[in-house]
């Protein structure tokens, strides 16, 4: 065997170690909660300073000691990795076996020309890998390699693996969204919730609310209580000021993001402090999902996302890193799913599945009425009150029973499954039907009474089900996809 | 193209009706151990609100659900796809293409092993969990089965150019 010339990462690349060891931290922050039960609870001073100041220590000391003892050696076909501080792990990533090499410029990387190299082998768990603090121009090298020797045939000519530019000198297609777009998209995907829930939950457990922030508005803003109307403008101010800080998120995130397609490989590339990239080779697809919220609906833009297999133990956490185009025109969606070979969104014949499926809903919301009505009688003592609120609840819900009964429907064209749905959005799955991972056909008492079944088709970005078909028709869909499955040989993944 | 089902093996339904007896018991010795040792009995109905109803669940699991069930369980192999039907009430029939088998295994529990049986477990991509599995066979069936499938699986040819 050679011997193999080990590196360790730059110094610098440090923050990169303390930045996963607070990653990993908060991962397993149940892990915790005894601990912060016991700060809580306690009165002691310093408790608390102790603890924070252990963990502080704790994460330098885990980044140096992982920096210290992560090793990696390049050579002309494979990756080889040596890691762990007290259990060492040993790992040799073969150029043909990569799946996906990704450089992230991260902001603490950028200004010293550093750039993190993300590998995922065979999408198999625990075979991701990240290499911190390689030099740009080595990291894309070494990416354009890794990906010429998993992709044999389509990128033989070797003045590709020395070209140094990220994106090849002329792709296919190229496509660049402005301001405009993504400030439209932070709109549509508008992270102003889930901004007020982190704000709120540390507030509401701590009593600073109460103690602190009213009495001080109390004591220097005098004209608070004053008016009622002032009270609503401040409130909306402030969800305002939140609205456009969610947007903000949204096009750093996005900014500059460009979409390129060159020989089957799809990418994306974004960011305003750290650059990321994602892509997907086109026969790697599993499921595009093309999503309209009703903000969505109202701006005429379209979200489009595309998932490849993914592991199931790490499906959550990959969601952020996955290939999405946050804001498309009606189009720009028409182009994009051109390129990804979708079916002619014009020509759509969406098949609605039997009206026997709202039986079993319109039930239980039948059910819900009388309940609120005599709830509502017990709380208000008012028969009229009760029996309008019943009424008005019940025909609410049956309303939006039918209608998202009325919106569903599933369509089966050129070798695709396609799923539709949503009552106020509209959200469509679409399937290549011959990656197929399994089929069932399914039938509750209920259903085998009315002679219906259920189909759900598994495949490997997740399960879709189709309800209420006749029970012939289908094992006999049954049959025919697994026919179409089974007889082709196209690579699938 | 119509699927030829075989049934599981005849013990399969004596091992139903075990594991029935089991969970069962393990219901009654809980509910036991509340009205011999928990300090006060006021809170609890009398034995017989429970005892009947835990009666007439056991006769119920252990002679017409677990006959139902092994009715109703079969297996087919077929040039495609390897195909499952199972349940009682609820009925599934699951198939899988032979090409998008990831593994098999057969594997065999605590009390499967006193009737000799196994189950073979075939796995595909992307859902984590097993996803066909068959219950009620025996070991050298169910281990003759996986090697058929595995040579199937090993000569299947995959058209390694096509790239989309």
């Amino acid at each position: 065997m050679t011997e193999l010339a080990w590196q360790r990462t730059p110094l610098l690349t440090i923050g990169f170690f303390i930045a996963k060891e607070i990653r990993n931290l908060i991962k397993n922050i149940t892990n915790f909660i005894p601990l912060l039960a016991v700060v809580f609870v306690t009165d002691s001073t310093w408790l608390p300073y102790a603890v924070g100041g252990g963990y502080l220590v704790f994460i330098l000391i885990g980044a140096v000691l992982n920096h210290r003892f992560f090793l990696y050696a390049l050579t002309d076909d494979a990756v080889h990795l040596r890691t762990g501080v007290f259990s060492k792990k040993s790992l040799t990533l073969k150029f043909e076996r990569i799946q996906q090499a990704e450089l992230d410029q991260t902001w603490y990387f950028r200004p010293f020309g550093l750039t993190i190299l993300r590998v995922d082998s065979a999408g198999s768990a625990g075979k991701e890998v990240e290499i911190p603090g390689l030099s740009i121009a080595v990291a894309q090298r070494l990416r354009q390699q890794m990906l010429a020797e998993s992709q044999p045939q389509a990128q033989s000519q070797p003045s590709h693996a020395a070209q140094p530019s990220d994106t090849d000198a002329n792709p296919d297609f190229i496509r660049h969204f402005g301001l405009s777009e993504l400030i439209r998209a932070g709109i549509v995907d508008n992270k102003l919730f889930v901004l007020l829930a982190v704000l709120i939950y540390p507030v509401s457990q701590t009593d600073m609310l109460d103690e602190r922030l009213v009495p001080w508005l109390e004591a220097n803003v005098q004209f608070i209580d004053q008016s009622m109307w002032l009270n609503i403008g401040l409130a909306m101010a402030v969800l305002s000021l939140l609205f456009v800080l969610a947007i903000a998120v949204t096009v750093i995130h996005f900014y500059n993001l460009t979409l390129t397609i060159n020989q089957q490989r799809y990418q994306t590339r974004a960011g305003l402090f750290s650059i990321r990239t994602t892509s997907f080779r086109y026969h790697k697809l599993q499921r595009v999902r093309i999503r309209q919220n009703l903000r969505a609906r109202f701006l005429k833009r379209f979200n489009l996302r595309v998932s490849q297999l993914q592991p199931s133990v790490n499906a959550q956490q990959q969601q952020s890193g996955s290939f999405m185009l946050p804001v498309l025109k009606l189009e720009d969606l028409n182009t994009v799913s051109d390129w990804l070979h979708l079916p002619d969104r014009q020509q759509l014949s969406w098949q609605r599945i039997s009206p026997i499926a709202l039986l079993q809903p319109s039930f239980w919301v039948a059910l819900t009425a009388p309940a609120i009505a005599i709830l509502s009688y017990l709380k208000w003592e008012s028969s009229l009150l009760a029996l309008l609120l019943g009424a008005g609840i019940w025909l609410a819900l049956q309303l939006y029973v039918i209608a998202r009964w009325q919106r569903y429907g599933f369509t089966q064209t050129g070798g695709w499954l396609g799923v539709k749905r949503g009552v106020f959005g509209h959200k469509e799955h679409w399937y290549p039907m011959y990656k197929a991972q399994q089929i069932d056909c399914y039938q509750s008492p209920w259903l085998r009474l009315l002679g219906y079944a259920d189909i759900i088709i598994y495949t490997a970005a997740g399960a879709e089900v189709i309800k209420y078909q006749p029970y012939a028709l289908a094992m006999a869909l049954q049959n025919n996809w697994l026919a179409s499955v089974a007889s082709n040989r196209a690579r699938w993944m | 193209m119509p699927v030829e089902w075989t049934p599981v093996e005849r013990s399969y339904k004596t091992y139903l009706q075990l594991v029935v007896l089991i969970d069962m018991a393990v219901l009654a010795a809980i509910a036991l151990g509340l009205y011999l040792f928990s300090p006060s009995t006021d809170w609890l109905p009398a034995p017989h609100w429970l005892g009947v109803p835990w009666a007439a669940m056991t006769l119920f699991f252990g002679l017409f659900w677990s006959s139902r069930r092994y009715q109703f369980t079969a297996y087919a192999r077929t040039t495609e796809a390897m195909w499952l039907r199972r349940g009682a009430l609820w009925r599934l029939t699951r198939a899988v293409p032979l090409n998008r088998i990831q593994h098999v295994e057969v594997r065999q529990g605590l009390l499967e092993r006193p009737f000799g049986l196994a189950h073979l477990t075939l796995y595909t991509a992307g859902s984590g969990g097993a996803d066909l599995s068959i219950p009620g066979l025996l070991v050298t069936d169910a281990e003759a089965m996986k090697a058929a499938l595995i040579s199937t699986i090993a000569v299947e040819p995959t058209d390694e150019s096509t790239y989309d």
